[in-house]
C-alpha cells in the first residue's frame, strides 16, 4: 500500500476502538467472509458464462450480508479478490478506516494461508467497489463514500460489458445516495446526464432506468418540476426491468402530475406505486400514501378510514387523517387549525403548497352539505356557516355559490334581490336512464369476464400421457351422468 | 474600470433616463444596443466564467434585464415580458451565490406570477410557486399574487376586483386590468347559470360597469342570448322542461341484442 492517493489525508480516521472482543470478531468474520468468497466465485462463473442472472443473484446475496460487514471482513475480502499492492486494491483499502493492527495481521495471515487464484476480472473489481461503498454508507461515512463512488464512476466509463451493467446500476444508485446525504446533489447532475447518455448508447436498459430515476429524484429534490417533466417526456421508454425502479418511476411521475394539477393521472400513478411496492419498503409506501391521500382530497373524494389504519403507518399518517376529517366536514376553521398544528410535518413532506390548495375543496364540501340540507337559505347564513373570514362575507358567499353552481357542484339558484339560495329538488333518479346505464356496464363486465375465462381454459397438463384404467373411467362416467341428471332435474323444476 | 464596462454603464444611464421620461422608442433602441454589448461579457450566463469584473458585470446585466422587464410592462407586450423574464431568471437562481440580492427581485417574481394567472396558465403558476423558498412567500408582492389565485379558484371574484386597489406596485396595474376583464367574463358566465334574472342595477354593479350603456354594449357583444325586459336582465335558462322523456330506443335495442348474443354463447 505504498502508492496511496492524495485523498488519503482526509480519509484516514483515527483508529476506532474495536467494539467486540477480538475472539468473537474473528469467529464471526470467516462465515461472512466465506459467503463473500462464494459470491465472488458466483460472479466469476457468471462473467465467464456471460450470464447476467448469476450476477444479479450475487448482488441479492450481498444485500443479505450487509449487516454482517465489518472492516476486517471487507479488507480480508479485498485481499482475496484483488491482488494486494495493485492500484485498485490500494485505492479501495485507503477508503476503509484503519483498525487495530493486531486485527489486520490475524486476517492477512489467514487470507494468505488460503491461497486463492488472483483474478483480474473487471467484474470483481467493480464488485469490490460496490462492497466498500455499501459498507461506508452503512457506517455513515458519507464523505468517503462520495470519493469512493466518484472513483468508481470514473472506472466504469472505461468498461463496456453487459455483465457489469447490473453492478453498475447499483453503483449509480449509491453514488447519488452518498451525494444526497452530503447535500451536494446539484453537482452530479451533469455526470448523471452523461451517464444516461452512455447507457442509452450501449443499450443498457437497466442502467437507463436507474439513471432516469436518479435524475428525476435530483430535479424533484430541488423542486425543479418543469425540468423533470421535460426530461421524463423525452427519455426513451421501455418495459421495466426492475420492479423497484418501476415503483420509483411511478412515484416521481405522480408527484410531477400533482404539481401540474393533473390529479386523475397523479392518483393512478401514486396508487399503483403504493400497490406494487414490496411490503418491506414501509417508508416508501408511507410517502406514496401521503401524496395519494392529498390528491384524492383535491379530486373531491374522501379516502376511507382503512387507508390510514394500515399496519405501521398509523402515526405517520395521523396529520393527514385529521386533515381528511376537516375536509370531510367542510369546516374552514377546523381546516385552518389542523394545517397550522401540523405545518412542520407538512413542510418536511413538501406538501405544504398542496394543502393550501385544499382550502377551495373545503369550501365546496361545506357548500354541498348546506345545499343538501336546506331547501332555502339566506346568503348571510351561508357565509356564517362556511365561516369565511373576509371583510365582505355576503358578497363573497354569493360569488362562491354562483361559481359552484356553474361548475356543477351544487344544484341551486340564487335570488339576488331577496338574498336567498334556493336548492333544486333532486328528481327521482329511477325515472331517468341512469339505472339502465349502471346495469348495462355491470352486465357487460360480467359477460366480458366470462369470455376471458373461457379463453383461458387449458387442458390439465400431462392428461394425454396417462392411460385411464377402465375402473376409473367407469367411475368418472357415472359421476358425469349423475351430474347431467341433476341439471336436467333442476331445469325441470324451473318451468 | 474595464472600458467595455464603462461604455455599458453609460448606455445604461441613458436607458434609465429614457424609461423615466416614458420615452418608449428611445428606450427600446437603447435596450437592443445594450443587449448586443452584453454578449461580449464572458462572465454572464450561460458561460459563467470567473473574470475579475464578474460581480459588476453580473450586477449590471441583471439591472438591465430588470428594467427591460418593466419596460415591456409599460409597452404592454407580454411576449417581450416573457422573453426578458426568462433571460433574467438565471441571475436569480444560478447566480444567487455570486450576487447580493436585488431589491426588485420579489416584485418581478410577483409580476411574473400575475402574468401567468392572467394568461390562465395555472399549472406553470404552481410550478413557479414551488420553486420559491418559504420566506419569499411572506413578501407582500408574492403574497398578493398567491391570494389572488386563491380567490380566483374559489370564485370570490369581488375579492379579486377589490384587490386592484391594494396593488403593491404601480407596474401591476396593467395586469390587473387584464385580470379584471377575465373576471368579468367569469362572473357573467356564473351569473347566467346561477340567477334566473337580475335587475339592471345589480347586473351593472356585479359586472363593474360604470353606466348602463356600457352594460348594454357588453351584453350585445358577448351575450346576445340574454334578454333585457323592463329594467331586468333575464338569463336564458337551459331547456329544463322535458315532460316526456324520450326513450333512447336504438341504444336499448343494441344493448338487448348484445345480451342475447352473449347468453347464447354460454354453453
Amino acid at each position: 500500500m505504498s502508492t496511496a492517493p492524495a485523498q488519503d489525508v482526509e480519509m484516514k480516521e483515527t483508529p476506532a476502538p474495536v467494539a467486540a472482543p477480538s475472539n468473537s470478531a474473528t469467529s464471526a468474520a470467516p462465515s461472512a467472509l466465506q459467503h463473500l468468497k462464494e459470491i465472488a466465485s458466483l460472479i466469476e462463473t457468471g462473467a465467464y458464462a456471460r450470464e447476467v442472472r448469476r450476477i444479479a443473484r450475487a448482488i441479492r446475496l450481498t444485500m443479505a450480508l450487509r449487516r454482517k460487514l465489518k472492516t476486517s471482513v471487507v479488507s480480508a475480502f479485498l485481499n482475496f479478490a484483488l491482488t494486494p499492492g495493485s492500484e485498485p486494491h490500494a485505492r479501495l483499502s485507503s477508503y476503509l478506516p484503519k483498525e487495530d493492527d493486531h486485527e489486520m495481521e490475524v486476517d492477512t495471515a489467514t487470507s494468505v494461508v488460503q491461497a486463492s487464484v488472483k483474478h483480474s476480472l473487471p467484474e470483481l473489481e467493480i464488485f469490490s467497489y460496490l462492497l466498500v461503498l455499501i459498507f461506508l454508507i452503512d457506517q455513515k461515512k458519507y464523505s468517503e463514500a462520495k470519493a469512493c463512488s466518484s472513483a468508481s464512476i470514473a472506472r466504469l466509463k472505461n468498461i463496456n460489458r453487459r455483465t457489469v451493467d447490473v453492478l453498475a446500476s447499483r453503483l449509480y444508485f449509491y453514488y447519488s445516495l452518498s451525494y444526497e446525504h452530503t447535500g451536494d446533489l446539484a453537482e452530479i447532475r451533469g455526470n448523471l446526464l452523461a451517464l444516461h447518455q452512455i447507457a442509452t448508447l450501449r443499450h443498457d436498459e437497466l442502467g437507463q432506468e436507474t439513471l432516469l430515476n436518479l435524475l428525476l429524484r435530483n430535479y424533484l429534490h430541488y423542486n425543479l418540476y418543469d425540468q423533470a417533466e421535460k426530461l421524463r417526456s423525452k427519455a426513451p421508454r421501455f418495459e421495466a426491468h426492475s420492479n423497484q425502479q418501476f415503483c420509483r418511476y411511478l412515484f416521481y411521475l405522480g408527484k410531477i402530475r400533482t404539481i401540474q394539477l393533473e390529479y386523475t393521472d397523479a392518483k393512478e400513478s401514486l396508487l399503483q406505486a403504493a400497490r406494487k411496492a414490496p411490503i418491506a419498503a414501509l417508508g416508501f409506501r408511507i410517502q406514496c400514501t401521503k401524496w395519494a391521500v392529498i390528491v384524492r382530497l383535491l379530486l373531491g373524494e374522501i379516502p376511507e378510514r382503512t387507508v390510514f389504519m394500515q399496519k405501521g403507518m398509523e402515526t405517520a399518517l395521523r396529520p393527514y387523517f385529521e386533515l381528511t376529517n376537516a375536509v370531510r366536514i367542510g369546516d374552514l376553521e377546523l381546516f385552518k387549525s389542523v394545517a397550522e398544528k401540523f405545518s412542520a410535518t407538512f413542510s418536511v413532506d413538501r406538501t405544504h403548497n398542496l394543502i393550501v390548495r385544499l382550502r377551495h375543496n373545503v369550501i365546496r364540501t361545506g357548500l354541498r352539505n348546506i345545499s343538501i340540507s336546506y331547501s332555502r337559505i339566506s346568503l348571510a347564513d351561508v357565509a356564517k356557516k362556511l365561516r369565511l373570514d373576509s371583510p365582505n362575507p355576503v358578497a363573497d358567499a354569493e360569488s362562491i355559490v354562483s361559481k359552484a353552481i356553474r361548475d356543477g357542484a351544487i344544484d341551486a339558484t340564487i335570488d339576488h334581490a331577496k338574498g336567498w339560495m334556493v336548492s333544486k329538488e333532486t328528481g327521482d333518479i329511477y325515472s331517468t336512464n341512469e339505472p339502465q346505464m349502471a346495469f348495462n356496464s355491470r352486465i357487460a363486465f360480467c359477460l366480458n369476464m366470462h369470455n376471458e375465462a373461457v379463453r383461458a381454459l387449458r387442458f390439465p397438463p400431462n392428461s394425454h400421457k396417462e392411460k385411464e384404467i377402465a375402473e376409473k373411467r367407469r367411475e368418472r362416467q357415472q359421476q358425469e351422468q349423475e351430474l347431467a341428471k341433476h341439471i336436467a332435474e333442476e331445469d325441470d323444476d324451473e318451468f | 474600470m474595464d472600458p467595455k464596462l464603462t461604455e455599458v454603464s453609460q448606455y445604461f444611464e441613458r436607458f434609465k433616463a429614457a424609461c423615466v421620461r416614458e420615452d418608449i422608442d428611445t428606450s427600446a433602441n437603447l435596450l437592443s444596443q445594450l443587449k448586443v454589448l452584453l454578449t461580449s461579457f464572458r462572465s454572464l450566463p450561460p458561460l459563467f466564467e470567473v473574470t475579475p469584473n464578474a460581480v459588476q458585470e453580473l450586477t449590471i446585466a441583471r439591472d438591465i434585464y430588470e428594467h427591460a422587464v418593466l419596460l415591456s410592462v409599460k409597452m404592454g407586450d407580454q411576449d417581450a415580458f416573457e422573453r426578458d423574464f426568462f433571460q433574467l431568471k438565471p441571475y436569480y437562481t444560478d447566480a444567487r451565490k455570486r450576487l447580493p440580492r436585488s431589491p426588485q427581485e420579489h416584485m418581478i417574481l410577483g409580476l411574473n406570477l400575475l402574468r401567468l394567472l392572467v394568461q390562465n396558465r395555472i399549472a406553470e403558476f404552481h410550478t413557479e410557486l414551488e420553486l420559491l423558498p418559504a420566506e419569499s412567500l411572506e413578501d407582500p408582492c408574492i403574497k398578493h399574487a398567491v391570494e389572488l389565485e386563491q380567490s380566483f379558484m374559489e370564485g370570490a371574484y369581488n375579492r379579486v376586483l377589490t384587490a386592484k386597489q391594494t396593488v403593491p406596485n404601480q407596474s401591476y396595474d396593467y395586469f390587473m386590468d387584464l385580470l379584471a376583464k377575465t373576471v368579468r367574463d367569469e362572473i357573467a358566465g356564473c351569473s347566467e347559470k346561477a340567477y334566473d334574472f337580475l335587475s339592471t342595477n345589480d347586473a351593472r354593479q356585479m359586472l363593474l360597469f360604470s353606466s348602463d350603456n356600457e352594460l348594454l354594449k357588453y351584453i350585445n357583444e358577448e351575450h346576445p342570448e340574454w334578454e333585457i325586459k323592463d329594467g331586468s336582465v333575464i338569463f336564458q335558462k337551459a331547456k329544463e322542461t322535458a315532460p316526456c322523456k324520450e326513450i333512447p330506443s336504438l341504444q336499448l335495442i343494441n344493448q338487448t341484442l348484445s345480451y342475447a348474443r352473449e347468453l347464447e354463447r354460454i354453453v
